[in-house]
Parts: structure tokens; sequence; C-alpha cells
């Protein structure tokens, strides 16, 4: 039996099982019709309750930065929708698969990068309605417009990238330790709650002094959301600051992914040695 | 003990809690154990405290982009960060009540735990009522706690000065707000059994609080019709009369304040007899379609 799965698996190539594991996971996540939507809503009551404290009328120039509050915010709050996906996904699901028992046949059929590939993908492309429909409700009823250049649009779909993936070689280290311990940290959501509150997502990290600067600094969308606010908000885009950015997020994403990749193995490894792969 | 001889009789009996310890002993019973329960996640208790501090930094740092670092409402002007922290505060600890209970109720059903809790003599309306005040009171105690470092940290109500009666009127109030809030839970409990689906029911309710009760910013900034349909939200009239004591020496006196409190009294009246209204109905429904423990 086993080796009629092996050779069916040779039929396909890496990029056919990822799409297998993205859309099979689109399919899952639709199947909870109510928690989907009931996401969908609460971003856009985020959304909403930032506009209305944009109304306080808070002065973004001293900060250096000519835009609305209100702009800011929305760049900054439609980043976290994706980043609160791409960090909780491949930890989340391998712990549901634990749980679930189909995490051996998983191991069976695709490899760890697969898998992370494939989850992080579907949650993302999930998760992009949020922002997608939040962007509607804004430009007609909450007067919000804003016009992106061709160069613009590139550097933006380069730094989501950047950002997606250095967030997912996060979500992948903290897996390593579900997969050795066949539970949650429990940091997870601690780690996404820093990443909301210290990355200059609702507020610009000039307002931060002391420790918390330091704090900051060691949070990846840190660099991603400055990058990015230069490159939508600026009238003139700064290139070095892009690109100081863009590297400072690849080297993160490579230190990390390796460090993953390394305990991932491991974990696996020794879940495969003492039989307990989906043991719960 | 009598044993049942139908379908019906079986849901009698429990219905009519016969057999059963007393009210007191069940909530002894469901207290000893939450307690153990909790002892086992010390870690998540940890995590708490440092999700509490991280949550107040984000309040304190939206505070200061308010200009001149001030918010006018209801004829005082106070420091933004004052009137940011007393909103959200409230708010933040009242709908953890609501989120604490809705996700204990899930976490029975989907361990398959509910059925037995569900199906015991003592009944399932008088384990709802131990849980839910056993949520009330763990809620309130460890919230106060947590919120003990970042009432060291962050200059919050510096320079500011309460004069007794608005001390006891904001007592009061929020004692007022604990009732309304365990009536809430009672009534989503209900609907949790019926449609399994608690997180979600709270999430909805606690992102909706939080927008209409104005915790970020005064309530001048909604339009009209926003206003109005803020209003039917009884939290939003709580938190602007808890203002109103702590910044504007309001009083039980003050209009706002016994609005305030006949809103929270009456509405939770109501949900408590809506929640009788609609309890037995959901009882026997689960009961008869056999899905008291489905998730």
């Amino acid at each position: 039996m086993i080796s009629t799965f092996k050779s069916s698996d040779k039929n396909s190539n890496s990029i056919s099982r990822i799409y297998a594991i993205a859309a099979a996971r689109v399919k899952m996540s639709l199947s909870y019709k109510s928690s989907y939507l009931i996401t969908l809503f609460l971003n856009l009551v985020t959304i909403t309750m930032y506009f209305f404290f944009s109304k306080l009328n808070p002065d973004m120039e001293i900060f250096g930065i000519s835009a609305s509050y209100f702009e800011f915010v929305f760049i900054g709050l439609a980043l976290q929708f994706i980043v609160g996906t791409s960090l909780a996904t491949v930890n989340g699901s391998i712990y549901n698969e634990i749980i679930s028992g189909t995490w051996s046949s998983l191991l069976l059929h695709f490899n760890f990068a697969e898998y992370a590939i494939g989850t992080t993908l579907a949650g993302t492309f999930l998760a992009s309605f949020s922002i997608f429909i939040s962007l509607g409700v804004s430009y007609a009823f909450f007067g919000f417009s804003l016009s992106v250049s061709g160069i613009q649009i590139a550097l933006i779909c380069l730094l989501f990238l950047l950002i997606l993936l250095s967030h997912m070689v996060i979500s992948m280290l903290f897996a390593a330790f579900t997969i050795f311990y066949q539970k949650n940290s429990g940091i997870v959501p601690l780690l996404y709650q820093l990443t909301k509150t210290f990355s200059g997502i609702v507020f610009p990290i000039a307002l931060l002094s002391g420790f918390p600067t330091v704090l900051s600094r060691t949070i990846p969308l840190t660099y991603g959301l400055e990058a990015l606010h230069n490159v939508i908000l600026s009238e003139n885009i700064q290139w070095e600051v892009i690109q100081r950015n863009c590297l400072v997020l690849i080297g993160f994403i490579f230190c990390i992914g390796v460090l993953s990749f390394f305990f991932v193995s491991k974990s696996i490894k020794h879940s495969k040695k003492h039989n307990k792969v989906d043991w719960y | 003990m009598n044993f049942p001889q139908t379908p019906s009789n079986v849901t009698q009996q429990f219905a009519n809690e016969n057999d059963s310890v007393s009210f007191y002993s069940g909530l002894k019973a469901v207290f000893i154990r939450n307690f153990k329960i909790l002892w086992q996640y010390k870690l998540t208790i940890i995590v708490g405290f440092i999700n509490t501090l991280i949550a107040a930094s984000l309040f304190y740092y939206i505070a200061l982009l308010v200009p001149q670092n001030t918010i006018e409402q209801d004829g005082y002007i106070v420091s933004s960060i004052s009137f940011i922290f007393a909103g959200a505060m409230l708010v933040d600890i009242s709908t953890k009540i609501l989120m604490k209970s809705m996700n204990s109720f899930t976490s029975e059903m989907r361990q398959g735990t509910f059925e037995t809790l569900s199906c015991l003599p003592f009944g399932l309306k008088r384990y709802f009522l131990s849980e839910i005040t056993f949520e009330v009171i763990y809620g309130l105690l460890i919230s106060i706690v947590k919120y003990i470092p970042v009432f060291l940290i962050f200059p919050l109500f510096i320079g500011f000065n309460i004069s007794w009666s608005s001390l006891l009127t904001i007592l009061l109030l929020l004692i007022c707000v604990l009732i309304f809030f365990f009536s809430l839970s009672l009534l989503a409990a209900n609907f949790t059994i019926l449609v399994k689906r608690g997180r979600e029911i709270s999430m909805v309710v606690v992102g909706l609080i939080h927008l209409l009760s104005g915790s970020l910013f005064p309530l001048d900034l909604f339009p009209e019709w926003l206003r109005v349909i803020a209003y039917f939200s009884p939290m939003t009239i709580a938190v602007r009369a808890c203002r109103l004591c702590l910044f504007g020496n309001g009083a039980i006196t003050s209009a706002i304040v016994w609005i305030a409190i006949i809103a929270l009294l009456v509405s939770s009246a109501l949900i408590i007899v809506l929640f009788n209204f609609t309890y037995k109905k959901i009882y026997n429904r689960i009961r008869e379609k056999g899905t008291v423990h489905e998730f």
C-alpha cells in the first residue's frame, strides 16, 4: 500500500503537490463558512474603529509621514490580516493534523517545505479577501483614495512576498516544537500581539523609545512596513531604505529558515523514532 | 432512585433536577474543578500578564497620537491616555468574562465532556449558572491582577482627583456591568449549545461592543445614525458614565449615570427572561436531536 502511494507521488512534481495542499486547505477552510465570515466581519470592524479614531486628526507630518492617519493605518491593518495568517498557519495546521491523526499520512506524501508553502498560500489567499473587501468599503464609505504606479505595484509585491516568507519561517520554527512535543507552545499568539503593537501598524515607531525600540527592531514586520510606507506614502521613494529593509528581511528569512528546517527535521526524526508521529 | 421509563421521563427528571446535590455543593465542585484545570495551565496565566501589558502599550501609544494629547466629552477635558485607558479597560475586562464563559462551554463540547455535564442530575441550567459565576469572579480578579503592572508602568491617571461619591458610583456601575455580562453569558450559553459556535458568537458580540462603546474615541465622532445604534448597546452608555465619574465628577445624580444603571439593569432582566424562555426549548431540542456535544 505504501509503495502504491509512493509511486503515485513520483508522478507529481512539487508545484502540483503544493497546489494540492493549498486547494485542500482552501476547501476545508471554506467548509467553516461561519468562522470565515466572522473573521471578515471582525476585520471590517477593526478598520471601521480606526477610521473613527482617525477623525481625531492625528498629525502624521511630525513623524515625517505625508499622508492622513487613515491611509497610514490602513496599510498596517491590511498587512496585519496577512501576517496573522502566515504566522499562525503552518504551526496551527500541523497541530490540527496531529490531533486529527492525519499528520503521519501527510508526511508520507508530502515533504515539510511543500506542506508549509501550501498551507501558507491557502491562508494568504483567504485572508486577502479581507483586504479587498476592506479596501472596497474604505473607498466607498470612508473617502479613502490611494493611487499607485507600476513600479510601486512591483515593489509592493516584492515586499509583500518577503513579509509573507519571513512570518512563514517563524511559524515553521514553532512547528518544530509542536511536532516534537505534540502540543502547542502558545507563543505564537504572544508573538502576534507583539507584532501588532511594536511594528508600527497603528502608530509610527518614531513614538517608541528605549527598550520598545529595540523590541520593534527584532520584528520583521517593522522593516517590511517601514519600506511599504515609504513606497506607498512618500512622494519620492527612498531606495536606500527599501534596499536596506529588503536585505534585512532576506537575511531574516535565510537564518530563521535554515534553523527551522534543522529543528523540524530533527523533530520529525524524533517522532518517527519514538513511533508517535500523530499520537496525541 | 426512580429510574425513568421513557425519553420524556429522562428529560423531565433532568429538568427537575431530581436526586441532585445542592446548588451550593455543585457550585463549589465547579470552582474546585476549574481551579485545578487552571493550575495545569500556569504558563497561560503568565502569557496573559504579558499580553495585557502589550495590549496596554498599544493603547498608550495610540493615545499619544491624539492632538494636544487631550480629549473633550460631556463638558470635561482629560488626557487622551486616561480617556482611552478608562474606556478600553472597562470594555476589555467585561468582554473577557463573556469570552471566557463561551470558551469554556466550547471546550467542553470539543472534548466531549459536555454531554456528561448536561446529563448530570445537577442540571444543565445550574451548571451554566455555576460555570458563569466562576468565570465572572475569576475574570474580574485575574483582570485586576493583570492590570497592576500596567498601572505601575504607564502614567495612566496621574494628577486627577476623584470624590468619594464618584468612586462609589463607579463601583455601583461596575456591579451593574458585571450583572449585565453575567446575564449576557447565560443567554449566549443557550445559543452556544444550539448552534455550537460559542467562540464565534462571543467574538462578534465583543467586536461590536468595542466599536460601539467608543473605547478609543468620543462618541461625537460617530454620524447621527450610528450614534443612535450605539446607544442600543448598554455598554456604550456605561463607558460614558464611567468616564464621567472618573473625569467629570459624575455621581449617581448625573443623568448619564442613572440612565446607564437603569439601562444595564433593565437589559440584564430582559436577557434573563429571554434565557429562561428559550432554555427549555433549546434543551429539549438538542436532546431530541441528539446533538448535545456535536461540534
